[in-house]
């Protein structure tokens, strides 16, 4: 410091101030030669982390990056960010249970924010405007043209052929029937999806270069043939059968599966009377929805207790909101046939402390004396399984490797199963982690060998959860992103005022008990931005800028693009990281 | 033309003005009306200049340094503990030389809490180089903050206005306001030989080693020096466009009087009618009102008093373990006289207690009546109260 030159200004004015003394310490040479760098314990590191609504996603949506570009509205770069990772997000975008919303951080200030609904709008900007597959930054593997027969066209199979395609698979889709989308075909009534979404989003997939063979018997001699014609096989069957109670006149009940499917296929004769609907799940959600819509008054009757239902959350609030009862702890014993309809018996039922090896809480019958109900139709959705030809070919023999949301069997060839039959939550979302999981699992068997195919597994995983990313097996830059899941503590709420969640609302309930019109509205453009706008994007820099701004010693620059930290005068005060409104910057401590 | 308002707001419009590039403003009461006004002022446009909200008055001297560093005309206002939190930041407005104008309404400081007159909170910051100038009224505190402006920039040392909380600060009375054209004639746009340029950088206010420090802060006091010579003249430039003066410091009968108050801020109001009813009753009574506090024109006043037979300082304020503060500064002025006047100290007025007419009479008396004062300085008007 001795080294500056001290400047003693000489007046310049006249007059009145002609000998005013003005002595201060004042230098031409750069103060940069003080490289305050040297005090630093502690140094900022730009450091993307994973955000919880990323983490809890079975499809390992990079939502932060989506609503980044979302509210930049630059939604080229939101869809392109989102077909990365999830081939349908304008179906998921309607049909997923969004745990991502139960996960979000802005949960804890004041609501979730409504991520399905953007994923749904930016779905459906792609389908309108007909956004291209960017097929450069999609496809990235060499796979050698390695042909994979994918068995069952329904979410898990389109989303591994999706995927395997991707990485330079060669794909081939058998499908028992004459559509694909399996039970995003015949199992979610169009209030909820409607077919035209689908079938552009089965296309967009199938124009990637994907052959489907329709009607084909998958039979155990499909099964034994087809490994001499392909190197790997992805068998999705889906769960067909429905399941049954084994009660005394069940011949009287309806499947409710084949009422979901027979809609979708024929023109339904209208429906009048109470119609009973025995199930809690989202199958019979779904057929009570139906036939409300086919002028019934169904009735929804469920064993145990409504916070049992395995239905998702928002399905049974949408359901009671279109006037359709929830019987609760009531159970079947048997159905008599009478002249007018049907008796259906029920015993009362109440839960017990102790819990069943499932962990749910169990319900005991509370007297034999059954109490009888007058239906004029009785339909079953208590779900389905697999089946009976799949059954011993998918039970996973010691030697499998079972994933998360895949089991790999390595026979002659490799056998990977996936979607309904391996997943332990039957979801659209499910199928997509099982078609994703499947492509990276071969991907790394044929670049390095079984071995590696759980190691490759648990780099791409979101967090230390099950969510896995493609972008992260193929090398992009998320997988430069810390597994830290940011945490509410960690947003610097300063930077967010509280405002209330924005949701699209629905058409109303006069038109959509009557049709099988959607039944959920769309995001206008601008809810659009100011729902985004409400995300805090954790662990995910957006280039805010605040770092740079609050900087101190004016050490953060951008060049090229990019920000860059002059170590030489940073000198870790960390006001940068206090600053960073969403977690996106670590102080690491000097070594 | 005189308008009829606050003595707050005689300063705020004198701010208006002097056409100020910077405001920085934290509220504390009662200096709280000043920056109110100018805040809404900048606001509706009628001001140009920039108003830096900040969160504290540490924070708002810091602004206004940073702001005057580059060149720019810069105000802000505070009291009490508003002031004593911004102390670091008037050592370094002083060092830097920057020519910063500060409103300072007078109020004591806690606790007690008090919110009233007490010159305690200027008085205590007499150190850190800044120009203090008391104000009498609403008029004075308009053409002293004209006055500080041009006189900060023709020394570059910061300038403290200083007002009576409430007997000023809350008063109405009518000031003249002048025209803007006669506020520009009389200050100019504002020439600064310190300003930070961007096109070419260089450094301020850097470390100052042993061998530089000390010219540094013999130049502050030159600088205070020459300001004390200019002052006269300064003065003639503001009277030749508005007609008004005030002096660093105001004779009233000194010339006929064996015993001269010594007053500041509005007590020499008051004092002005006791000292004409006295004079009466012929009475040999003067006034000597001190209103440039720094520098300390201890030669002028000096010249004042020699000829007094006695002089009563009536100070607001008050060093504990010691005396009053004026006191103090008036008895060092005149150890120049071999054969000066007696000083007697008067403590009144302290946490906003009137200085009523009966106070200055009991000044008064009590001078001439006794040929020496007691030990010490004398609290008038205080009762014994409970101890606990």
């Amino acid at each position: 410091m001795e080294s500056q030159a001290m400047i003693k200004d000489k007046p310049t004015f006249q007059g009145l101030t002609n000998n005013v003394s003005l002595y201060i310490s004042k230098s031409h040479a750069s103060s940069r030669i003080n490289k305050t760098g040297s005090w630093r314990f502690a140094r900022p590191v730009y450091e993307n982390k994973t955000a919880p609504c990323s983490a809890s996603c079975p499809a390992g949506n990079y939502i932060p990056k989506v609503v980044m570009h979302l509210s930049k509205e630059n939604i080229h770069g939101a869809f392109r960010a989102l077909i990365q990772e999830n081939p349908f997000p304008a179906t998921c975008g309607r049909v997923c249970f969004h745990t991502c919303e139960s996960a979000c951080n802005r949960g804890s200030q004041d609501q979730a924010v409504a991520f399905r609904c953007l994923e749904r709008y930016i779905g459906d900007m792609a389908i309108t405007e007909n956004f291209p597959l960017d097929a450069k930054s999609l496809a990235a593997g060499n796979a050698g043209n390695i042909k994979v027969a994918i068995l069952g066209a329904g979410p898990a199979g389109l989303s591994a052929a999706f995927f395997l395609t991707r990485l330079g698979f060669s794909c081939e889709i058998f499908e028992s029937t004459d559509k694909a989308g399996g039970v995003m075909q015949w199992g979610i009534p169009s209030h909820r999806l409607p077919k035209s979404v689908l079938d552009h989003e089965i296309q967009r997939i199938v124009n990637m270069g994907i052959k489907i063979h329709y009607n084909h018997s998958l039979d155990a001699e499909f099964m034994t043939t087809a490994h001499h014609s392909f190197g790997a096989m992805f068998i999705s069957p889906g769960l067909s059968v429905p399941l049954t109670m084994g009660i005394e006149g069940e011949s009287h009940i309806h499947q409710g599966l084949q009422l979901l499917m027979d809609i979708q296929t024929k023109d339904m004769p209208l429906k009048q009377g109470r119609v009973a609907v025995i199930g809690g799940g989202n199958t019979a959600i779904d057929v009570a929805r139906s036939l409300k819509r086919l002028g019934a008054d169904p009735v929804i009757v469920y064993r145990r207790r409504k916070q049992d239902m395995p239905a998702f959350a928002q399905e049974i609030v949408d359901t009671e909101k279109e006037g359709i009862e929830i019987i609760e702890l009531k159970s079947p014993v048997a159905v008599q046939k009478i002249d007018k309809g049907f008796i259906l018996n029920l015993v009362s039922m109440a839960p017990v402390t102790e819990k069943g090896n499932d962990g749910r809480t169990r319900v005991m019958p509370v007297d034999n004396t059954p109490e009888t109900m007058i239906f004029s139709e009785i339909y079953s959705g208590i779900g389905a399984t697999l089946h009976d030809s799949w059954k011993a070919d998918a039970d996973a023999p010691e030697s499998a490797i079972k994933l998360d949301h895949v089991d790999f069997h390595l026979k002659d060839i490799p056998f990977l199963y996936g979607g309904d039959c391996v997943n332990d939550v039957q979801s659209v979302t499910h199928a997509i982690a099982s078609g994703k999981e499947a492509a990276i699992a071969l991907s790394a068997y044929v670049d390095s060998g079984i071995d590696s195919v759980k190691k490759t597994v648990d780099i791409c995983r979101l967090g230390a959860g099950k969510a896995l990313s493609m972008e992260i097996y193929l090398q992009g830059e998320r997988r430069l992103n810390s597994d830290h899941v940011v945490t509410d503590t960690e947003i610097n709420l300063d930077y967010f005022t509280s405002t209330p969640r924005i949701e699209p609302g629905h058409i109303p309930l006069k038109t959509s008990v009557t049709s099988f019109k959607e039944v959920e509205k769309t995001f206008t453009r601008e809810a659009a931005m100011a729902e985004a706008l409400r995300c805090y994007q954790c662990g995910f820099c957006n280039e805010c800028e605040n770092c740079r701004i609050f900087c101190p010693e004016i050490s953060i620059t951008r060049q090229n693009g990019k920000k860059m930290i002059d170590l030489d005068y940073c000198k870790g005060c960390g006001v940068c990281s206090v600053e960073c409104p969403r977690n996106a910057i670590t102080m690491e401590e000097e070594k | 033309m005189k308008h009829v308002i606050e003595g707050s707001h005689a300063i705020s419009e004198a701010v208006k003005l002097a056409r100020v590039d910077v405001v920085s403003g934290y509220p504390i009461t009662p200096q709280t009306h000043i920056i109110e006004a100018i805040s809404e002022y900048c606001a509706n446009g009628e001001m140009k200049a920039k108003f830096i909200p900040v969160e504290s008055e540490h924070s708002a001297m810091a602004a206004v340094v940073g702001a005057a560093s580059t060149g720019v005309r810069t105000f802000t206002a505070t009291s009490s503990h508003g002031l004593a939190l911004m102390h670091e930041m008037l050592h370094w407005a002083a060092g830097a030389r920057l020519p910063i104008v500060l409103g300072e309404v007078n109020r004591a400081l806690g606790p007690g809490w008090n919110i009233w007159m007490d010159q305690s909170d200027s008085l205590a910051q007499r150190d850190t180089g800044w120009i203090q100038l008391y104000c009498e009224n609403g008029q004075e505190a308009m053409d002293t903050t004209l006055f500080a402006f041009r006189l900060a920039e023709l020394v570059n040392l910061p300038v403290m206005v200083v007002i009576d909380a409430f007997f000023v600060s809350h008063t109405f009375e009518p000031v003249a306001i002048p025209e803007q054209e006669h506020v520009d004639d009389f200050l100019p746009p504002y020439e600064p030989r310190i300003a930070l340029d961007p096109d070419n950088p260089f450094a301020l206010f850097q470390m100052a080693p042993p061998n530089v420090y000390m010219e540094m802060r013999q130049s502050i006091h030159r600088a205070m020096e020459h300001t004390l010579d200019i002052y006269h003249e300064v003065e003639n430039e503001f009277d030749a466009v508005f007609h008004r003066r005030y002096g660093m410091i105001e004779e009233i009968n000194c010339e006929n009087a064996d015993i001269i108050l010594v007053t500041t801020g509005s007590a020499t109001s008051t004092a002005r009618q006791v000292q004409m009813d006295m004079e009466k009753q012929g009475e040999r009574f003067g006034i000597l009102k001190i209103k440039t506090f720094r520098p300390f024109p201890g030669k002028a006043i000096c010249n004042a008093l020699q000829k007094a037979k006695k002089v009563a300082v009536l100070d607001r304020n008050f060093s504990f373990g010691s005396g009053g503060i004026f006191a103090q500064e008036v008895k060092g002025a005149l150890q120049v006289l071999s054969q000066g006047p007696v000083v007697f100290n008067y403590i009144a007025g302290l946490g906003g207690r009137d200085i009523t007419p009966d106070i200055i009479s009991e000044v008064y008396l009590k001078t001439r009546d006794r040929d020496l004062p007691p030990c010490g300085s004398e609290w008038l008007g205080t009762s014994p109260r409970d101890e606990n």
